[in-house]
Parts: structure tokens; sequence; C-alpha cells
């Protein structure tokens, strides 16, 4: 756990002249579960966009495994939040998982009989089996989220970002969630979750970034989760 | 019935099916994304781009006719995306502007042209506003054709990116998929489908070619293949029966007689659909959507 799978270099982000993130540096730790929290406002989401090259930054860098190209970029499974997806698309759970093997086949090869098998344990592993071939707008917030995580188990990268993968769902599945992320740990993988219920962030995270434009407090939870920290992001600084 | 084995007929309606298969498939993108009406706007601004062409040329050629349809295609759509890009009218704003802008351009030329005696065999270019299929030449038939194949060929090539981009543009970029290429190509596509299609359809009405057959597929599928193929189907039959209606019947420009035909498949499916109103009334234990 100490080498720096990710890092950000002195990151500048604006929207229409406005900052939303603030000369920011940060490192994620390989195989941690790090959280990303912060007000409403704080930059949080823009700071995976930026990772994810789905935003153009001001200024800085990005590092992904030692590597600033774009190629980088599959070693990451996203996880998008759920309004950026158009759910009228016509198309099954089934479907929507197999295009996380689209960065292992290349854009002219069809997907076999491999890929299907590869995304039904993927379905399995989130109990979604029995709704394989559902038309994903016929399903529940949760039922929506747990697609999106087989879908990157699917992609079989090694780092996993999310974008407030909680946020609105069930319960049991917010639990079989934070199961699987903790089983795919031991696998080896790295996560970087964006988390917005302050309660559960020691229970469910071994890293944490507290942000508000800029890091304001970056490590093993055991050290940052304090109230000051918190305060200083949320009550100082929250501008929101 | 006759008319069935007539020569000339068949060239002209496959040519018309060839180009509404391809249109339907195609379109589907658009009504998916909730994009039909760039459609229209492009359709209705292809029509000062044939009078100037014909103004240029001096005939009613096709081949400088299309091109010019192109030509202004190209523009409308940049003058969009410059005017919800740099201001801060909306999308549907922007269309209602250029379409309505354009299309007056193209009548205020076109009456120009037609009252101007230096310009001579001016009846031609009436074809391009309602579409009249029993005019068309071969050659326009081979430029659908070659147009519509390449596109279909387009279609089915980047069908994995299409797919994954149109339900999920985040995504699509961060596994790889360049979002602006997609666009571009699905953009041409339609551009190139509306400008050879003119004469056949005209530019008022040939939006609907993109758009009635989606509408129609998605009616009856949940899968996006199938959604394609029904579109592309019911895009054929139409534009089959619309273009004999018209060859049969003097007078029946073939624009109007294929999106009738449409909108009667479009009517039924929402009516009988998957989740046509008919369906759900009768279907109560079915899927409680």
């Amino acid at each position: 756990m100490d080498k720096d799978i990710i890092k950000v270099n002195d990151l500048i982000v604006a929207y229409d002249d406005e900052p939303a993130i603030w000369h920011l540096n940060m490192a994620l730790k390989e195989n941690s579960i790090t959280a990303i929290v912060g007000p409403n406002g704080a930059g949080k989401s823009t700071l995976i966009k930026s990772i994810m090259q789905l935003i153009k930054p001001v200024s800085g860098e990005v590092w992904i495994n030692g590597s600033k190209s774009r190629k980088a970029l599959k070693e990451i499974a996203y996880v998008p939040q759920k309004g950026e997806v158009n759910w009228d698309f016509p198309t099954t759970v089934l479907d929507v998982v197999m295009m996380g093997r689209y960065v292992h086949k290349g854009w002219l090869k069809r997907p076999n009989k491999k890929d299907r098998e590869i995304a039904m344990s993927a379905l399995r592993v989130m109990k979604m089996e029995a709704f394989r071939n559902r038309q994903i707008s016929e399903l529940s917030g949760g039922q929506r989220q747990r697609v999106f995580l087989a879908r990157a188990i699917c992609q079989n990268a090694g780092i996993y970002i999310m974008d407030e993968p909680l946020q609105g769902i069930d319960i049991t599945t917010e639990k079989l969630i934070i199961k699987t992320i903790k089983s795919l740990q031991q696998e080896g993988k790295t996560f970087l979750i964006v988390h917005h219920n302050l309660d559960t962030v020691e229970e469910y995270f071994d890293h944490a970034v507290i942000m508000n434009k800029s890091v304001i407090a970056a490590g093993d939870i055991q050290d940052v989760w304090t109230k000051e920290n918190i305060d200083k992001a949320y009550m100082e600084m929250g501008a929101g | 019935m006759e008319l069935l084995s007539s020569y000339t007929f068949l060239i002209v309606a496959i040519g018309t099916t060839i180009l509404s298969f391809a249109a339907g498939v195609i379109g589907t993108v658009s009504v998916i994304k909730g994009q039909s009406l760039i459609g229209d706007a492009i359709g209705h601004a292809t029509f000062p781009g044939v009078i100037l062409a014909f103004m240029l040329v001096g005939v009613t050629d096709t081949l400088p006719l299309t091109i010019g349809a192109i030509i202004f295609g190209v523009i409308a759509f940049f003058f969009i995306q410059l005017i919800t890009n740099h201001s801060k009218v909306t999308l549907d704003g922007a269309l209602a502007l250029i379409l309505s802008s354009f299309f007056g351009f193209g009548m205020a030329l076109k009456s120009y042209v037609q009252g101007n005696p230096g310009f001579s065999n001016t009846q031609g270019i009436d074809d391009y506003i309602f579409g009249q299929a029993a005019y068309m030449l071969r050659l326009d038939v081979w430029l659908i054709i070659i147009a519509s194949v390449a596109s279909l060929l387009l279609f089915m090539i980047f069908y994995q990116q299409i797919r994954i981009y149109t339900f999920d543009p985040v995504y699509s970029s961060t596994i790889g998929i360049n979002p602006a290429l997609v666009n571009v190509l699905v953009l041409s596509m339609t551009i190139l489908l509306i400008a050879v299609g003119l004469k056949a359809v005209g530019a008022i009405l040939i939006v609907n070619l993109l758009i009635a057959p989606g509408v129609i597929g998605l009616l009856w599928s949940d899968r996006f293949n199938i959604v394609l193929l029904i579109a592309g189907l019911s895009g054929a039959v139409s534009a089959f029966i619309g273009t004999y209606i018209s060859t049969a019947y003097a007078g029946f420009a073939t624009g109007p007689s294929i999106i009738l035909v449409m909108s009667v498949l479009v009517f039924i499916s929402m009516m009988f659909g998957k989740r046509g109103l008919v369906t759900r009334k009768f279907n109560l234990r079915g899927d409680a959507t």
C-alpha cells in the first residue's frame, strides 16, 4: 500500500472563470479504498472528471501509473453519476454490463461467449443475474447502481473511480456494494470514491481526501478523519 | 398493379426504399438522444444550397444540386453550434432560427430565379420542396444507393461506439471512444442522406424519414439492434407504398405520400406496440411500468 497509483499535481480547474479546483495536490495509494469528502461545490466530481480527462484543466498534471497518456485511462473503471446516462436507451441489463468488455475488444470485434460469461459472473456478484434481460429503465436506483458496478467489474481494471455510488440507493444495495468493494480490494484493486455521508466514512474507507477547492487533509483515515479537518472543510471555506 | 412490374417504377421505388431504410436506422440515434429536430433544421437549411447550386450551373443536374445541399447542411450545423455555444439561446431556439431563416432564404432565391428570364428550366426546382420521385433519374437512384449503403456500412463498423456513446457519453469517453468523432460521424451520415433524398422526398418532409421509423422501433422493442431493424424496415415499407401511391396517382407528391404511410404505422404502433395504449389497457398483468 505504499505506491501512489494516481498523482495529481497543482491542479487548477475553472468553469467560466469561476475556479472549481484551486492548486490541488493529491495522491491515491495503491490498493486503498479512498473517500473524497467535502461540501457541495467543493469540486469533488470535478476532481475525478479531471483525472478521467473528461474536463480540461487550466493547469496542473494528472499521472496514472506513472503515465500522462490517455491510454493509461484504460486501467480505470469509471462509475458515473446516475444522471449522466440516457435511461430511455433501449437496452438490457446484460448489454450494459457487456459494455465493460469494450476496452478489451477494440472497436471492430464483437463480444463473444467468453465476454458474456464474464458479464454474467459480474452480474452474479452484484446479485442481478435474474434481471439480465430487464430493460434498464425498469430498474430502481439501487439496481441501476449495481449494474454500473457490474459493468466496472466486467472491465477488469485495476482502479475504480466512482462518483457518489451510494447516493439515493437502498441499504441492502449499499451493504452489497461495500462488501464487493472490500473483496475486490483483497484482489489488489484500488478505489477512489466520492462519498457524501460523513457517518459512514470511517466504516467504509481506509483513506480519505478531505477537500474544498483544494485539499484540506489527505491520508490514512486514522490520521485525517478528525473533527478539526472536517470542520475546516465544511465551515471555514464552505462557500458552496 | 401493372405499375409493380414497370421498370421505371421499380428503379425509383428501390431508391426511396433503400434511402428510407438507411435514414430510419441512422435517424434512430438522434431520436434516442432527443435531438430529432436537428435533422429538421438541416433538412430545411439545405434548400438555399440547392438553389444556389442551380444558379451557378444553370441546370437542375442532381450532382451539383446535391453538393450544394450538403454544403448548406454543414453550414447550418456550424451555425447551430455557434449559436448554442456562444449565446444564451437554447438548442430548440437555435434550430427554429436556422430552420426558418435558411428556408426563407431558399424560398426568396427560388422566386428570384423563377421570375428571372435569365434562368430557364426552373420548374424542376419545386421538386426539392415536396419531392417528386417519379421524375427521378437513374443517376439520382444511384446516388441514393451509394450514400445509403455507405452510411449503413459506416454505421455497422462503428456500431459498438455509437451504441455505447448514445447510452452513456461520459463513460464512452473514459473507455477510449471519441465522443466528438461519433457525433460528427452520425451527423455526416444524416446530412448525406438528407442531401441525396431531397429530390425524392423534399426539404420540408425529409426529417420524417429520420424520425418516424425510430419512433416506431422504440414502440415495439427494448433492444437497440431490434429497434434499429424495425426502424429500417418500417421506413422501407412506408417508402415503397408511398412511392407506389405517388406514381400511380398523378398529383400526389412522393414526400407527403411516404410520410402519410409512415404516420399510419406510427399510429398503429402507438396503439398496439409493446408500450402501446391498447396493449397496456388489455395487458395490465404484464410489466407495471
